[in-house]
């Protein structure tokens, strides 16, 4: 052999494993060969990680001795598109995916028809909301919910606002002390601009851009969008609106705003944690209400063990459970709440855990982010 | 067979893997996005174009739409966020080759400690992760930020560079200045002291000797500096994400935007096409920078 040779072959194998390698992977995906082990995928904040990984994942295991469960977690859920796409991908042909129970995309993926339709399995779904339970489409399971409320420092507002229009007419009065996060990075602004978007939408409009899409019902945000535009001059800096819900959290935290939205969740655990100054209040307004809503688990279509996924959904809602979710990341329960214990049905006093307003389908709540974007800053 | 054509095919399978990988990777995955901004939702584009909303599409292979390219360029967001991008990439270009070059020739001209500590100073940046590192930049500039407290104490009003188009240049000049300060100082350290010296001593005055000596020969690795900046800051997608407002935006961030939050993928794709085209105007430079070096040291 010529030495040129030898180092081409040298400089080709590495390639040709690499290639290997490729090929090897996309065969793979869970491991769903025995009846005994599940794969759930889910994306959010840790707070969520450690739910799963540390108190409904081991539960369930100690509950039915031999199965297993692996998550598979998203953290912030920066790659939900890309694995959405794969889970279309993967039911389009057929083949097992990579999750037999999936926490993230849920509502989209339902409407697609990605999920299993058979609910009936899961017995502790009877003092579920309905409207909640129809919110997410067909296999969509609620297991925890929050609301997003108005948190104020009350060292500088002595009278919070109980309206939203005493909201904005506050916002006007205190130029600079009021900002929420940008839609498309939270849900705690994206509910702000949802309820001021609401003030001017018709009932039966609203009915029907929150379980279908209809995209000339959209003109009714007009106002909605004048209004959010003419409040730029009036938020933190003159339209500054940060990135994240978090973000919002850290301006309050620091007294660089005095009321901001932020999600219930959130706020409880920061306030447990001390991330939030414990003096820190929030209310819920009325008038339209802030939007809440349920987060939601199903089971994949094309899952080829779907008893155990349903099992496990099941096992999640067990009141139990739903106790931990709450005392674990302050999550409302999404079932009814005189089913939990005493102690914790107390830490919810004052919020109504199962008459949330919805928000938009999730084809309008990405419009929502993108007429946002063009209508609100810089205008 | 021929020795010299011998070496020509040893060197084409040393060269092959690394052809090989970027031609899969990143070659193919291009064509097949340049395909999607042109109507094909058809093969590889099936997925992406089952789940993304409002396109533009063909129904037959061989044809190609333009839609997806009217809408973008007809967008007034997109027609702000390229001049805001460009704008910030000039500037932020120039920012970084001038005081590169103030590094430089201080270090050259000064034999003091001062010049050393400086020349080690300004590579720094180049260790510390740009998220860390636009999160400090945008809490020294907020409003309760270090900037403002120190100009309080003495009385002064300082202004808020957090979340504006100012911090975003902040950011991108801190992220590039290492390297083009590495590629500038090196440059100039190449000058051989025989001709600054021959320079001053036939009378020539040290700013004479800077633009006629030093500047000259210096030239090519701050072109290569300047391009590599400028197509760094055309992309830059984390300093303008943390640090900039919600509009203008830079294209980096938009997108981020259409693909994920408004899932316009299409929008998206096209963008990427016209920052490509116009970071190739800045490659074409780095390019002629790279030839017309290797001519004057006769390698072509």
């Amino acid at each position: 052999m010529r030495p040129t040779t030898v180092v081409a072959a040298a400089c080709l194998a590495p390639l040709a494993l690499t290639l290997a390698a490729c090929s090897s992977g996309t065969s793979g995906g869970a491991a769903t060969a025995g009846g005994t082990s599940i794969t759930v995928a889910a994306s959010d904040d840790t707070n969520i990680q450690d739910l799963f990984q540390k108190v409904l994942i081991p539960d369930f295991e100690k509950k039915y001795p031999g199965t297993s469960v692996k998550l598979v977690f998203d953290l912030h859920g920066t790659n939900d598109q890309a694995n959405y796409a794969k889970l279309a991908a993967a039911t389009a042909q057929n083949r097992a995916p990579a999750m037999d129970v999936t926490a993230s995309s849920v509502p989209k993926a339902a409407a697609a028809g990605l999920l299993a339709t058979d609910t009936s399995k899961v017995t502790n779904l009877a003092t579920v909301d309905q409207k909640v339970l129809a919110a997410g489409g067909p296999g969509a399971v609620p297991y925890r919910a929050s609301s997003v409320l108005l948190a104020y420092n009350p060292a500088k507002v002595s009278n919070p606002p109980k309206t939203l229009v005493e909201l904005l007419a506050w916002i006007k009065a205190n130029p600079g002390r009021f900002t929420y996060n940008s839609p498309k990075t939270g849900g705690s602004g994206g509910a702000f601009v949802t309820t001021v978007l609401d003030s001017n939408v018709p009932a039966a409009d609203r009915d029907t851009m929150t379980t279908g899409y209809d995209k000339a019902l959209e003109k009714d945000w007009d106002p909605g969008w004048a209004t959010l535009a003419g409040l730029n001059p009036y938020v933190f800096q003159k339209g500054v609106y940060p990135n994240g819900n978090n973000q919002t959290l850290q301006l309050l935290s620091s007294g660089q705003i005095d009321m901001a939205p932020v999600w219930s969740d959130q706020f409880i655990s920061g306030k447990a944690a001390g991330t939030i100054p414990a003096t820190m209040m929030a209310q819920q307004i009325t008038d339209p209400s802030f939007t809440g809503g349920a987060s939601y688990l199903g089971v994949t279509k094309a899952s080829k063990n779907q008893d155990l996924a349903w099992k496990f959904i099941d096992f999640v809602l067990q009141p139990e459970e739903q106790a931990k979710v709450a005392d674990k990341i302050a999550g409302y329960p999404a079932i009814a709440l005189d089913k939990l214990p005493a102690a914790t049905q107390a830490k919810f006093a004052g919020a109504d855990t199962q008459n949330l307003r919805p928000g938009y389908n999730s084809d309008h709540a990405t419009d929502i982010n993108n007429l946002w974007d063009q209508n609100v800053p810089g205008k | 067979m021929k020795p010299s054509r011998r070496h020509r095919l040893g060197g084409l399978a040393l060269a092959s893997p690394p052809l090989i990988l970027v031609a899969v990777f990143v070659g193919f995955p291009i064509l097949v996005a340049l395909a999607y901004s042109l109507g094909q939702v058809g093969g590889l584009n099936s997925t992406i174009g089952t789940i993304a909303t409002e396109q533009s599409t063909v129904d037959a292979w061989y044809k190609v739409t333009f839609g997806a390219y009217r809408t973008v360029f007809a967008d007034p967001r997109f027609q702000r966020d390229l001049v805001v991008t460009v704008l910030v990439t000039l500037a932020t270009t120039v920012i970084v080759v001038v005081l590169a070059w103030g590094i430089a020739l201080y270090v050259r001209l000064s034999d003091s400690w001062v010049a050393k500590i400086l020349s080690a100073l300004a590579v720094v940046p180049m260790f510390i992760p740009v998220v860390i590192a636009s999160w400090a930049i945008l809490t020294f500039y907020a409003a309760d930020g270090f900037l403002r407290s120190i100009a309080a104490h003495v009385g002064i009003e300082a202004p808020i560079w957090g979340y504006t188009i100012t911090a975003v240049v902040i950011g991108l000049v801190w992220t590039n200045l290492p390297f083009a300060t590495l590629m500038v100082v090196s440059g100039v350290q190449g000058v051989p002291d025989a001709l600054i010296e021959a320079a001053r001593d036939a009378g020539a005055s040290i700013p004479r000797t800077v633009v006629s000596i030093i500047a000259p020969m210096a030239l090519v690795p701050t072109v290569i500096a300047g391009t590599f900046t400028a197509i760094g800051t055309l992309g830059a997608f984390t300093v303008p994400y943390f640090t900039g407002p919600n509009a203008p935006k830079m294209l980096g961030v938009d997108l981020a935007d259409y693909f994920q939050s408004f899932n316009l993928p299409q929008s998206s794709v096209v963008m990427a096409i016209v920052i490509f085209i116009v970071a190739s105007g800045f490659g074409g430079v780095y390019v002629w920078a790279n030839y017309r070096s290797a001519a004057s040291s006769g390698r072509v």
